[in-house]
């Protein structure tokens, strides 16, 4: 007996009780529909993850003023500037860090044309650059002699190129700042969002003693970013930056840091985790209904053995061996299966659209997905199938044919 | 003790006892059946109610296992033969016809006809063929797209003939096949078997309590209370 034959006959039975069939489906459908799901948003949650990560720049250590006791009473953070252009170049020698970035932000009035906004303008050492993966797009990056010499020059992002010069080259063009002229020199490229919420394309950056802003000391920054060689260095990284910042702030063994360190992997690591926790979610959501609806096609073709033991029986009598009989059921509860899972996958797909219409994530569904949905469903099929087929099977010829 | 097998015995029994058990109480049906049937015969085998005339014919159609005794079937010793070897035994070497006809009601009637082919591992097309040429022997060669409540009672049961010989089976084994069908159609179908039996040395054993339809056979098997009591020429039965 041929295996088309065995499938063409699955499918003429089920299509026999279709609204049994339909219902019967339904668990393995939502079932197999989460699983798709919960893969697709799992990857989504980590494919996110890691872009937001390789434009804001891996392995980074963010070095912020600390928050100083004065008086007893705990000060706002950032506060006390005492962090320094110089903690920044001292930071940029150490061996174990691939480098360190000196920063500086406010909000300025920005002006170019009759386009007048209060926008975050970046001060920086040109380290930034490499620490952040900024690719220049067009034009030239900031370099030691502009920070040395405090040059008036600018590197935009790329909306904010498009905003101002729309098709015309940006390069040379001049954008004033608290109403002092910066020369555009470079456009970085790319867009989107970064886990620290700026938008790479809004960006406007200056070289730090450039920016118009008026500190307590004349070398403070406001941050220093820090960048580790690798994940695995990423503690011992943070350990060295303590240790040398405690050395210069000449702080004493008894005094607590007057800075913080954030390690930016472990934001990324909540990241992962709120992801993996919605994976984990949603498969025990899809593992339940894939069990309950595969007790429901054990139910239903234990049911429909036990309706059809005479066709069973004539069957038997006119040459069907038991390995056929079992096959003949089994195949229906792996069509149940597969059709539903078809369905559930179909489902998933339609879900997957509707989250990527509202433009705010996007879910990938890839083939992979829907190959471990089709082997899962088929596996459902063959253990919860199992058990009715070979009862079938089991049954004596003259015990059937005497049935009604 | 029961003489050999003959050398050409389709079927050869010897001893064979069968009881059904329900909870503690054990009726015995059969005791110790030995018979013999020869390739070409014709057998009626009758008796009353509860004689074991079906519990003989099921053993015989290997539906069913005997608790002890021989069972020869076509040359080999079927009686502990496996559900699957029973299977492929009944496939190739027995057609049945049944009473109610007990044709698949899903299945067209050419589809019918064709399935024992299927579970001997033809493919679909020679299968159908196969079909399509027995439906026309028992004349219904224009009906094989049908279903089979479509068809008169008399029609299935030619039906099921087909079907029963579509394997080219040595043996026919019919189980009451004119207790459904009507005085018309009931000689239509035995016009049939006679035939198969006369033209093409089908070895038919038939159980029925008519003794209209036993008169179309050979020989008479006579069963009462797990016994034979009678074994002869139908005709012949009234001197014995």
């Amino acid at each position: 007996m041929s295996l088309v034959q065995v499938i063409i006959e699955a499918f003429r039975s089920l299509a026999a009780n279709r609204l049994r069939s339909a219902l019967t489906m339904l668990g393995i459908i939502i079932g197999i529909a989460s699983v798709v799901l919960m893969l697709s948003v799992g990857d989504s949650v980590r494919k996110f993850i890691d872009k937001e990560l390789a434009v804001l720049g891996s392995n980074q250590l963010i070095v912020q003023p600390g928050t100083p006791v004065e008086g007893g009473a705990r000060r706002r953070q950032g506060d006390a500037i005492t962090l320094t252009i110089d903690d920044a170049i001292a930071l940029n020698e150490l061996p174990s860090l691939r480098g360190a970035a000196a920063t500086r932000q406010g909000f300025f009035q920005v002006l170019y044309g009759t386009d007048n906004s209060n926008s975050v303008v970046l001060g920086v050492t040109p380290e930034m650059f490499r620490l952040r993966n900024w690719v220049i797009d067009r034009g030239v990056t900031l370099s030691d002699s502009d920070v040395k010499s405090a040059n008036r020059v600018i590197v935009i992002g790329s909306k904010i190129a498009d905003q101002y010069f729309y098709h015309r080259d940006p390069i040379g063009q001049s954008v004033r700042i608290e109403g002092r002229p910066f020369t555009v020199i470079g456009v970085l490229a790319g867009s989107g969002r970064t886990l620290d919420g700026t938008d790479l394309g809004d960006l406007l950056v200056v070289p730090i003693n450039a920016l118009p802003l008026r500190m307590p000391l004349p070398r403070a920054v406001h941050y220093i970013n820090v960048q580790a060689k690798d994940e695995h260095t990423l503690a011992e990284a943070e350990l060295d930056v303590k240790e040398l910042l405690r050395d210069r702030h000449r702080i004493t063994a008894d005094k607590q840091d007057d800075f913080q360190v954030t390690n930016l992997a472990s934001i990324a690591q909540t990241g992962e985790t709120i992801g993996a926790g919605l994976s984990i979610g949603l498969g025990v959501v899809g593992a339940i209904s894939l069990i309950v609806g595969g007790i429901g096609i054990m139910n239903i073709m234990l049911v429909s053995v036990s309706e059809r033991v005479r066709e069973i029986g004539i069957r038997m009598a006119i040459g069907a061996k038991p390995h056929h009989v079992l096959m003949q059921f089994l195949s229906e509860a792996v069509a149940l299966c597969v059709v539903g899972g078809a369905i559930g996958v179909g489902l998933a797909v339609l879900g997957a659209l509707a989250v990527n219409t509202t433009g705010k994530f996007t879910l990938i569904l890839g083939p992979g997905h829907i190959v471990t949905a089709v082997v899962f469903s088929t596996v459902i099929g063959l253990f919860f199938g199992f058990y009715p087929a070979r009862r079938a099977s089991k049954m004596l010829p003259i015990e059937c044919l005497r049935q009604d | 003790m029961s003489p050999g097998p003959q050398l050409d015995a389709l079927i050869s029994l010897a001893g064979i006892t069968k009881s059904y058990r329900v909870g503690d109480i054990v009726t015995p049906v059969l005791h110790g059946i030995d018979m013999q049937v020869r390739r070409g015969e014709y057998v009626a085998l009758m008796g009353p109610s509860g004689s074991g005339k079906s519990t003989l014919m099921n053993l015989l159609g290997l539906l069913d296992r005997s608790d002890a005794g021989r069972y020869l079937l076509n040359g080999q010793n079927v009686t502990r033969f496996s559900a699957s070897e029973q299977a492929q035994m009944r496939n190739r070497t027995i057609g049945f016809v049944f009473q109610s006809f007990n044709l698949l009601k899903r299945m067209s009637v050419l589809e019918n006809v064709a399935l024992p082919l299927i579970y001997a591992g033809a493919s679909r097309g020679k299968a159908k063929e196969r079909a399509q040429d027995l439906l026309q022997r028992v004349g219904l060669g224009a009906l094989g797209s049908r279903m089979p409540n479509q068809l008169s009672g008399g029609q299935q049961q030619r039906v099921a003939i087909a079907r029963a010989l579509v394997n080219n089976p040595p043996l026919l084994l019919a189980d009451e096949p004119t207790g459904n069908l009507d005085t018309h159609t009931t000689e239509e179908v035995l016009q049939i078997l006679a035939q198969l039996n006369h033209a093409e040395g089908l070895t038919i054993v038939i159980v029925t309590h008519e003794p209209d339809v036993a008169k179309h056979a050979k020989r008479l098997v006579r069963l009462k209370d797990g016994v034979m009591v009678f074994d002869g020429a139908p005709g012949a039965e009234a001197y014995a």
